[in-house]
């Protein structure tokens, strides 16, 4: 059981990020682990021909009473996990307010538009710096990198989902997470609990 | 996906809203599960199919829905309890054989699932199903959430019995594909009885039987008056009553919370949307002197209900009635708790603030630059793009203006960028060939422009195949396109008859495209996307033999098929001194037109580069460059 | 973004889709969104540059003929109807397998052939004739590539697609043969040099063939009807006062009558102003029914002249000289096509200070139109 409690009821959390990225897992896991603690999650999201190269946006809204509406109202995100600097800005602009905990990770995903030379890709630092003016508290992870000194790029999410504990924003700590890690990871237990760990280190305010 | 048989009543566990139906399914003791891939409804079958085999259930993903119901049907009737899954086309699919059915009745319980897919995104056409079960006179739900969606389901079984008639459960997208709480119930110990008459006595002949039908209905609707599905909350005179079903119940609560309405605002939620429970329906409109209807898509519950107030004589003074045809909610699209606000704001002549102005205006000083859109494209290395080249470009060297008419699936690109616009906007499954076979019995008034049909493989089993007789009985002049990568890769490559396993994942005979296209004694090639040059030639005799259908097969595999199976075939780079870019001799063919993702056009360099992330190594690529500057090597 | 045109669009909108088109093949190749197909030029998809080469080297967009004429000879153009005459003289090759193969004397495939032999080249950019007979670029690498392009085709070729298409980075020196349109093209290319393409400097001689016109709209598909092309080894139009267009096979040869084929001649052609290939190194013609069997040979440069003085000297050529009689009916055979060019130009444009592509001296076209027949 967590220590921890809902800082507010709802909680809205969005993770959004380019298709092919791993939102839906980091979602999954920290929306079960909720449902084990006793809250009433809705985990929505979108679909299907977004998946060849489109936006996946999901809504994790954590409540104790209420069943929440698959949609977070405009306005009314409590924290942001962007694994991607455009996708971070587009919540913001919808959903931001000044009281939202943004978790972005650096590494930039260019969609065909840009890669198609039609449109540029903004500047990556002013990306950055205009999220940290729109929230109230702004960590920069560059998951990919520390993922790559883990020895495997696909542990990104897994250190994003030891951000968000780590950021202390959700009702859940480490020892939550474990368990559920190791259930879901069987083949590669050690460096996923060592990538939640790092994750959790890299906003350094403790685990547990 | 989780295995949704865990023996565990009480326990409380995140369902996907298509995961609970199909849980409900089984603690209703369903035996036999038929479906066709569509979205939102695709995740509905495998979560059974998964089970199956321990279960004892047959599972099955049909050739089309048509096939899907009439199985199901058979079962039914057998005294196995069953059911049928699919999107909202797939409704419109079987609506013949809908028809026919409820004027007999069923055996064991028989339940339609059908998922809607309110803003269109990912179907031909936006559509909400619900009216059909007022058209053709069966029970109707819609769960307002994902514990509904699984009490919902089990119950339709008993319903289904009760009233002797199939009965219908319409999900949305934000039902089917969100995943909220659900607390589990008992599962039945898995046994199965045939139990059938083979002549069964129908209950009088024609037109009485459709009398008996509507008796038979409104039984059902003063079962429906006590369901616990149809829930108010709110107080007892609310100023405003909002009206609702489905997911559009948990916006509406978030609206009416928001605005801090709890007070005024009542919210009756209707899980029995057809027939409607009248007389409780009726008690709740004499309440309230204002009403809004909020639900998805159509003003399927607003006009019922204005119906049924028009026969109230003795009801006083009628509401006021706001929703889609007074304009406070759309007609259209999806709808969110924002939207709900706004018609309640509306209609109460109340503001609602979102958030701190200043930090509004703090987003509006933003450079638009900073929210690039990002399009759907095909996957790196998927065969489609090189197939779609191929016949671009020998449309445009046949030069008489050919032009393909599109279909559904990941293939149904053609009039798009990603297609290089050689399509025409396309319709339902099937409707590629279909509508191809028409204008190729123009030529009599001068048509002769040439029109090649595109055609899936999984869509040519499902529905192209009377279009393809059609066409050759009457000499139709057009060639069919299938576009064979051996996958239903749009909605999540479930197995179809040209694959050699099942749903169960069992072995499963193939039924060869090929050669049943050869059976039809016409032109078929087959062409390896790849090799542009040959396909691209083939093609291009193809059209210039002009006459009668001709059958072009593009065979290749799936390109996320395969990268399960292999690694890359080749390691592709450009070299920067061959590349000209943005300079006559190329204009950025790769990154501007050929449009595939593991390209990347580099503004600093002025030169085009492979992001060997994304890149599947399929060299394809290395063919259209005019420079020759894109290096392919064996990996 | 740039407000002009992309030039494409200008090539397809001026030339192409208004029947100027020669099909020379010059604007494809070294592009991806022209390519010639069945006699036509195709648009695969759009480029969407301005300054396009398509445009630029086109001999039917605007031709600067003193600019051009000032780079390759150093003087204006315009004093000689059959252009600047450095040596005329008959020719035939000396090889008899040659003379059979080739077209009247077979001097081209001689001159190319001992070229290469000398290492004054190492390929020649020419047209082949598919299996089915249809003219296609080709670069040829030996005296048996050489002699599988032998021979006329008299159809519009594409040839400078071949050329177009090679390396840019290649350093192989080049002969390319074409016809006046070819060699228009080329001429504005060594004068106006390309980017992305292989260096002008490579090409080492440019032969040009005399030319009326070409049969085109259907003539290939009425041979295909009319004869077994797959036996066909050489085409001939005999001159005046022959009047059949002869086919020859291995069981001898067969004959259409002009007048039935006429309306197969090439509208694109009245258009032209150079019947004998006036910016080429050497033009090459028929020795015409006074000299059946042989060329007439013009030499223009000093790399034409190389060429020609090694293969005298070589043996590789017979040659006699030409009677300036046979001169002068050349003269005025391209002074009649001249005639007929400015004719047909003025009639469409309706102005006669707009000569469409022809960016000639005034001078010129003041004789040309004061000339009589």
């Amino acid at each position: 059981m967590s220590t921890r409690t809902l800082m507010k009821d709802p909680l809205n959390l969005i993770i959004i990020g380019a298709a092919g990225q791993g939102n839906v897992q980091i979602s999954l896991l920290i929306g079960d682990a909720l449902v084990q603690e006793g809250y009433l999650v809705t985990f929505g999201q979108t679909y299907g021909a977004t998946q060849r190269g489109g936006t996946v946006t999901n809504y994790l809204r954590i409540s104790q009473d209420i069943q929440c509406s698959p949609i977070v109202p405009e306005g009314k995100a409590d924290v942001v996990l962007a694994l991607e600097p455009v996708e971070a800005m587009r919540v913001l602009r919808r959903y931001g307010n000044p009281g939202v905990i943004t978790i972005v990770n650096a590494r930039a995903i260019h969609p065909i538009d840009i890669t198609g030379g039609k449109l540029a890709y903004p500047d990556v630092d002013d990306l950055l710096h205009a999220i940290t003016r729109l929230s109230a508290r702004t960590w920069v992870v560059n998951a990919t990198e520390e993922a790559q000194q883990l020895g495997n790029p696909i542990l990104a999410n897994t250190i994003l989902t030891g951000a968000l504990i780590g950021s202390g924003a959700l009702p859940l700590d480490k020892e939550t997470m474990e368990p559920l890690l190791m259930e879901r990871f069987p083949k590669a237990v050690e460096a996923n609990l060592m990538a939640l760990s790092r994750g959790i280190d890299l906003v350094n305010q403790g685990g547990g | 996906m989780p295995d949704i048989d865990v023996d565990a009543p009480g326990r409380t566990v995140l369902l996907m809203g298509n995961e609970a139906v199909a849980r409900g399914a089984l603690e209703a003791g369903v035996g036999f599960a038929a479906s066709y891939p569509g979205t939102p409804s695709s995740e509905i079958l495998p979560a059974i199919a998964d089970v199956a085999a321990r279960r004892g259930i047959y599972a099955e993903w049909s050739v089309n829905e048509k096939v899907a119901i009439e199985s199901a049907t058979a079962a039914s009737l057998a005294g196995i309890r069953a059911m049928a899954s699919m999107k909202q086309n797939g409704v419109n699919v079987i609506s013949d054989f809908l028809a026919n059915l409820v004027m007999s009745g069923v055996g064991a319980g028989l339940l339609l699932v059908s998922c809607d897919d309110p803003g269109q995104r990912n179907s031909s056409n936006e559509q909400d199903t619900r009216p059909i079960a007022k058209w053709l006179d069966f029970p109707l739900l819609e769960p307002g959430d994902f514990q509904e969606a699984k009490d919902m389901t089990k119950w339709l079984f008993d319903v289904s019995e009760e009233f002797d008639t199939v009965c219908m459960l319409r999900c949305v997208s934000k039902i089917s594909h969100t995943r909220g709480n659900v607390t589990l119930g008992e599962l039945p110990a898995p046994q199965y009885r045939i139990s059938f008459e083979a002549d069964k006595r129908e209950r009088g002949r024609g037109s009485r039987r459709h009398d008996d039908l509507h008796r038979r209905l409104a039984r059902a609707q003063r079962r429906f008056e006590q369901s616990p599905f149809n829930r108010y909350v709110g107080p007892d005179r609310p100023e405003l009553l909002i009206i609702t079903c489905g997911s559009c119940w948990l916006h509406s609560q978030e609206a009416v919370r928001l605005l801090d309405l709890e007070d005024r605002v009542g919210i009756l939620k209707l899980g029995t949307c057809w027939p409607l429970p009248e007389r409780l329906i009726e008690r709740h409109l004499a309440k309230s002197n204002e009403v809004l209807f909020v639900e998805e898509i159509d003003p399927f519950l607003e006009r019922s209900v204005m119906e049924l107030t028009s026969a109230l004589s003795a009801m006083g003074p009628r509401p006021v009635f706001y929703g889609k045809r007074s304009g406070h909610v759309n007609a259209y699209g999806e709808l969110t708790p924002d939207l709900v606000i706004n018609a309640i704001a509306s209609v109460m002549g109340l503001t609602y603030q979102a958030r701190d102005k200043e930090y509004d205006r703090e987003i509006e000083a933003l450079p638009r630059g900073y929210v690039v859109p990002r399009a759907g494209t095909l996957c790196p290395g998927c065969p489609h793009r090189a197939s779609f080249w191929a016949i671009k470009n020998a449309i445009r060297m046949d030069g008489r203006d050919g032009f393909i008419t599109n279909d559904i699936g990941c293939y149904g690109v053609g009039p798009t960028p990603a297609g290089f616009f050689v399509g025409r906007d396309g319709y339902c499954m099937g409707s590629g060939a279909g509508v191809a076979s028409g204008f190729g019995k123009l030529g009599q008034f001068g048509f002769t422009q040439p029109v090649l049909a595109a055609c899936g493989d999984s869509t040519f089993y499902h529905a192209a195949i009377p279009a393809l007789i059609d066409g050759i009985h009457n000499n139709s002049n057009f060639i069919l396109v299938v576009f064979d990568n051996s996958a239903t890769a749009m909605t999540g490559f479930q197995p179809h008859p040209g694959i050699a396993t099942n749903a169960m994942g069992g072995p499963a005979r193939v039924v060869s495209i090929e050669a049943l296209c050869r059976a039809m004694d016409v032109r078929v090639e087959v062409c390896d996307p790849f090799d542009l040059k040959n396909t691209t030639a083939t093609l291009l005799d193809m059209m210039a033999m002009d006459g009668g259908v001709r059958v072009a097969i593009m065979k290749r595999q799936c390109e996320l098929t395969r990268a399960r199976q292999e690694g890359p075939p080749f390691k592709v780079h450009v070299d920067p001194d061959k590349c000209v870019g943005e300079e006559c001799g190329c204009d950025r063919l790769c990154t501007r037109i050929f449009l595939c993702p593991g390209l990347r056009w580099n503004r600093n360099t002025g030169k085009a580069e492979i992001d060997e992330v994304i890149c599947s190594g399929c060299g394809v690529c290395a063919d259209i460059c005019p420079q020759g500057a894109i290096i392919r090597e064996a990996a | 973004m740039d407000s002009q045109p992309p030039a494409a669009n200008k090539l397809l909108n001026e030339v192409v889709d208004t029947g100027l088109c020669c099909l020379c093949g010059g604007c494809s190749g070294g592009c991806p969104y022209l390519v010639p197909y069945q006699g036509r030029i195709a648009r695969l998809d759009d480029c969407t540059l301005a300054e396009g080469q398509c445009y630029q080297y086109c001999p039917r967009t605007p031709t600067d003929m003193d600019a051009i004429s000032e780079h390759i000879f150093g003087q204006p153009y315009g004093d000689d109807e059959i252009g600047v005459v450095q040596e005329a003289f008959l020719a035939r090759s000396a090889d008899p397998e040659i003379r059979e193969k080739g077209q009247d004397g077979g001097t081209v495939t001689a001159l190319l052939s001992l070229a290469l032999d000398e290492g004054l080249i190492d390929a020649a950019v020419e047209t082949r004739m598919a299996d089915d007979r249809t003219p296609q670029g080709f670069v040829a690498q030996s005296t048996e590539d050489m002699l599988s392009c032998a021979g006329v085709s008299y159809e519009p070729s594409p040839v400078l697609q071949a050329f177009n298409s090679l390396p840019k980075e290649s350093t192989e020196k080049l002969a390319i043969v074409g016809l006046p349109c070819h060699v228009t093209c080329v001429a504005k290319m060594k004068t106006y040099p390309p980017r992305n393409r292989v260096d002008m400097d490579n090409v080492k001689v440019v032969v040009g063939l005399f030319c009326g016109w070409t049969l085109a709209d259907g003539f290939h598909r009425f041979l295909q009807d009319r004869f077994d092309l797959s036996q066909a080894a050489r085409f001939d139009i005999p001159h005046h006062p022959a009047h059949t267009f002869d086919v020859y096979s291995e069981s001898g040869m067969e004959s259409v009558e002009l007048d039935d084929i006429r309306h197969y001649i090439n509208d694109a052609c009245s258009y032209c102003w150079d019947m004998t290939a006036e910016f080429a190194d050497v033009s090459v013609g028929s020795g015409r029914a006074a000299f059946k069997g042989w060329n007439t040979v013009i030499v223009r440069t000093r790399d034409g002249q190389r060429v020609t003085d090694i293969a005298k000297a070589k043996y590789a050529l017979e040659t006699q000289p030409i009677p300036t009689e046979s001169l002068d009916n050349l003269r005025r055979a391209s002074l009649n096509k001249k005639k007929r060019a400015l004719a047909s130009i003025i009639a469409r444009t309706g102005d006669a200070d707009n000569l469409l592509y022809l960016g000639l001296p005034r001078n010129v076209v003041d004789r040309v139109l004061a000339a009589g027949e």
